[in-house]
């Protein structure tokens, strides 16, 4: 009679995520250097808000000023960058990806777990953050806090599955990345009005519009255009890093 | 029955080239390596596209010149407007000026031979300082050849030419020493690539923020310091200064004193040289 797998992996086939991948990967984030670099944009987002909340008046024009332009518009897509690519970039770049595959654990669970655990930190270190700055200006007024929290949340999801998808594409995910965020969202986004559209950091605009009453929030992009773009985008960018995965080639360092 | 051969080995006879040699080449190396030459065609694609997006408003600016006649983009302001672009090619490149040393533990190797630490760190500064001078004066240079091929009215900006050359090397000196030494930090490369942007971003976004805020609060002469938070808008100020060209901060909001900006500028190159050098000693004794 066979022993039962401790790690229980032969029935992961069937499951949503791997604890003992989720683990790993949750340590490799956390621990060493790299935690600071997610510390460092939230802190900085939160020390804002207060040098704003002592020197300002607090009132919504700067509060809704600070969450598009710091909040959604520098510290969302990096961070995502940095949480979407580091979940899976780093063990590519240095071969230890072959440990993994080599174990019988599916390939679109390992990318569903990735997108997971990258979806959760950002949860944690972008929405927490955002609604934390957000309250400190103006509490709850007219439901900036909540907005931007639950736009930062959805907008995060959706970063950290492109940028997951991106890092098993590509070798110089992290610059495509900057590229995307700085070029394409912020100026060609602020200039080309069609090209809004497709920018993730407008969906969340539009969704902390949906929630937020403030006259001082205007967006472009319809509820109706951005709720089934983030859903299409997220699902999209998970399955392919899955299939993706599934016939993936180690190639040497260059 | 045993019997030595003689197999050859010989004494090396020709002439040390020595330390400079040495540093030299490693500096050529290294420049290289920032734009990919030597290396394959994939590696090449991110610097020689954001060479190319750095060329594009130079080029613009000679056709304005020559159809319009009227001057584009400011010599002195180039670097400032194309910032995204310079920090973008700051962040992707200097990780690969560093990291794959530390990453593949080779420092020792280096160190063995006539190259101390301090010729190591020298060698790598001077490197992506080249890189990201050329990156600068070149669009700079080329639109000055427009202009003096077009033949404008008046006599061409040759002092503002002139000096914004040289800021573009200032700002090349910060930048490369801040760039390296926050890359040379972790030897994986994407981390690095981010690192540098990160704080690059943290510069850019939260200066108009401060200014805006202590601007509007009244306290006018303590939001001009907000500018120099940014290593762009620093360089400039001491542009400003010394060339008396108008400033480029966004709606040309006044400049604190010149000199303490090239104070904090001088300082700021110093630490980012310390740092570096610091890190290497530690990295040299593993």
């Amino acid at each position: 009679m066979n022993p039962p797998n401790p790690r229980g992996t032969h029935t992961s086939r069937s499951k949503a995520m791997n604890a003992v991948v989720a683990g790993i990967t949750y340590r490799a984030l956390l621990g060493r250097r790299r935690i600071i670099l997610l510390l460092l944009l939230p802190l900085a987002l939160i020390g804002l808000a207060l040098l704003l909340r002592l020197f300002g008046e607090g009132d919504q024009r700067s509060a809704v000023l600070l969450m598009q332009n710091f909040a959604i518009g520098t510290m969302l897509p990096l961070l995502g960058l940095i949480a979407g690519t580091g979940v899976i970039a780093p063990e590519i770049d240095d071969g230890t990806i072959i440990h993994l595959m080599s174990k019988p654990i599916s390939r679109p669970v390992i990318a569903r777990t990735k997108f997971l655990v990258a979806a959760s930190l950002l949860a944690l270190f972008a929405a927490v953050p955002t609604y934390v700055s957000a309250w400190l200006l103006v509490r709850n007024e007219d439901g900036i806090a909540p907005g931007f929290a639950l736009g930062a949340l959805v907008a995060g999801i959706a970063y950290a599955a492109v940028f997951l998808l991106l890092g098993v594409i590509t070798r110089h995910a992290v610059t495509i990345g900057i590229v995307y965020a700085l070029v394409w969202e912020s100026l060609v986004g602020n200039l080309v009005p069609g090209a809004r559209k497709f920018s993730i950091q407008q969906w969340a605009q539009s969704i902390a519009d949906q929630i937020s009453g403030s006259p001082f929030l205007r967006t472009d992009v319809s509820l109706g255009f951005a709720v089934p773009a983030i859903i299409i985008v997220t699902l999209g960018a998970v399955l392919w890093t899955g299939h993706r995965l599934r016939a993936f080639s180690l190639t040497g360092d260059e | 029955m045993s019997e030595i051969y003689d197999i050859g080995y010989r004494h090396y006879d020709g002439p040390r080239l020595g330390r400079g040699y040495a540093t030299r080449a490693l500096a050529v190396h290294s420049l290289r390596g920032v734009f990919g030459l030597g290396r394959t065609a994939r590696s090449k694609i991110v610097p020689f596209s954001l060479a190319a997006i750095m060329l594009l408003p130079a080029i613009v600016s000679i056709a304005l010149m020559a159809l319009a006649k009227q001057r584009g983009i400011p010599y002195s302001g180039f670097a400032v407007i194309m910032q995204a672009v310079v920090a973008t090619f700051l962040a992707s490149q200097a990780p690969t000026v560093v990291a794959p040393d530390l990453r593949h533990r080779v420092l020792p190797l280096y160190l063995s031979r006539p190259v101390a630490v301090v010729e190591y760190v020298t060698a790598k500064v001077a490197a992506m300082t080249v890189a990201l001078f050329l990156l600068v004066a070149v669009p700079l240079t080329l639109m000055y050849a427009g202009e003096l091929l077009v033949d404008l009215e008046g006599p061409p900006l040759t002092q503002e030419y002139l000096g914004a050359v040289l800021m573009a090397l200032v700002l090349a000196v910060l930048l490369s020493a801040f760039g390296l030494a926050i890359s040379s930090f972790t030897p994986r490369r994407g981390l690095g690539v981010a690192s540098v942007i990160a704080v690059y971003l943290l510069s850019s976004a939260s200066v108009p923020v401060v200014y805006g805020t202590l601007y509007s609060s009244g306290n006018e002469s303590a939001a001009a310091w907000a500018w120099l938070a940014n290593p762009f808008w620093l360089v400039d100020s001491v542009q400003s200064w010394l060339f008396g060209t108008p400033p480029h901060s966004i709606e040309s909001a006044a400049y604190p004193s010149g000199p303490a900006s090239l104070a904090i500028l001088v300082l700021l190159i110093a630490v980012g040289l310390i740092a570096l050098a610091l890190r290497y000693r530690k990295a040299a004794s593993r």
